[in-house]
């Protein structure tokens, strides 16, 4: 039987890739019976959406304008090279 | 170990490395001017050393590391005590300990997670987010970044950074524990 440490390391790793098949049954059968693992199974999905999301978000990604500047910096300096 | 992406067109850098590192850099120093500046002046003095790149990494980590440097040169002429060293994990402990008990059971128990599609309409809720983000060790910030957010994949994430998959999957085990516990702090809806 899985604890919750090892739990969340399956249900993390889910995340990314496929587990095997006793993987999956374990973990399965700990999240039916464990309402904390559960609750932090539906976590990661929500960071993953908020992850996906955050990419159009200002705070991770250059604005137009910074991105024309600073290749025009690039361009002066590989010009002066 | 041959590096991907290792290509020495600077043309290209721009568009393939230049939100990571922006994100990254914002992430220090918490001011997205000052990011931007960061981002430019790292690429300049790439474009400078770029004849003593060394192949032995890619060149994302490459600049990554440049910029780490920029950011620390930023902090000591703040008179601020982040040196580079605070950027670098010195000796990454993976011990859950401060998320388990001896036994394996939880010790801040995760609760479900209100409303999330209102959280995500919030402006509040991506401040949060992204102190969150800031709050994780370095390498946890670096590889989360790269891979939830920039949508790098696992095979690029193993080479990029020169990590195995476990390693990968203990860091974003870890990654994942400390935004679950800080978002269940701070977020209140």
């Amino acid at each position: 039987m899985l604890n919750c440490k090892q739990a969340s390391q399956l249900a993390s790793r889910a995340m990314d890739e496929k587990l095997s098949f006793w993987e999956r049954a374990a973990l399965k059968v700990h999240l039916f019976l464990c309402r904390n693992c559960t609750n932090f199974t539906q976590q990661l999905n929500f960071l993953r959406e908020a992850s996906r999301r955050s990419r159009f978000n200002r705070n991770f990604q250059l604005t137009a304008k910074a991105k024309q500047r600073i290749a025009s910096a690039m361009k002066s300096k590989q010009d002066g090279n | 170990m041959a590096p991907k992406n290792n290509d020495l067109n600077t043309q290209t850098w721009l568009e393939k490395y230049g939100d990571y590192l922006f994100s990254y850099a914002l992430l220090k120093v918490k001011d997205s001017h000052l990011a931007e500046d960061l981002v430019q002046e790292t690429f300049l003095a790439a474009i400078t050393a770029a004849n003593s790149f060394s192949s032995q990494s890619s060149i994302r980590t490459w600049l990554t590391g440049i910029l780490k440097h920029k950011i620390s040169d930023h902090f000591r002429r703040q008179g601020r005590e982040v040196l580079i060293d605070d950027l670098v994990d010195q000796n990454e402990t993976n011990s859950l300990d401060i998320f388990f008990k001896a036994n394996g059971g939880w010790i801040n128990k995760p609760d479900a997670f209100p409303s999330p599609e209102a959280a995500l309409q919030q402006q509040e809720f991506w401040k949060i987010f992204q102190q969150c983000l800031a709050g994780l060790k370095p390498k946890q910030a670096e590889v989360f970044l790269a891979k939830e957010i920039h949508g790098m994949s696992n095979a690029d994430i193993c080479n990029d950074f020169t990590l195995s998959s476990t390693n990968v999957w203990v860091i974003m085990h870890r990654a994942r524990l400390s935004l679950s516990n800080c978002l269940k702090i701070n977020w209140k809806n």
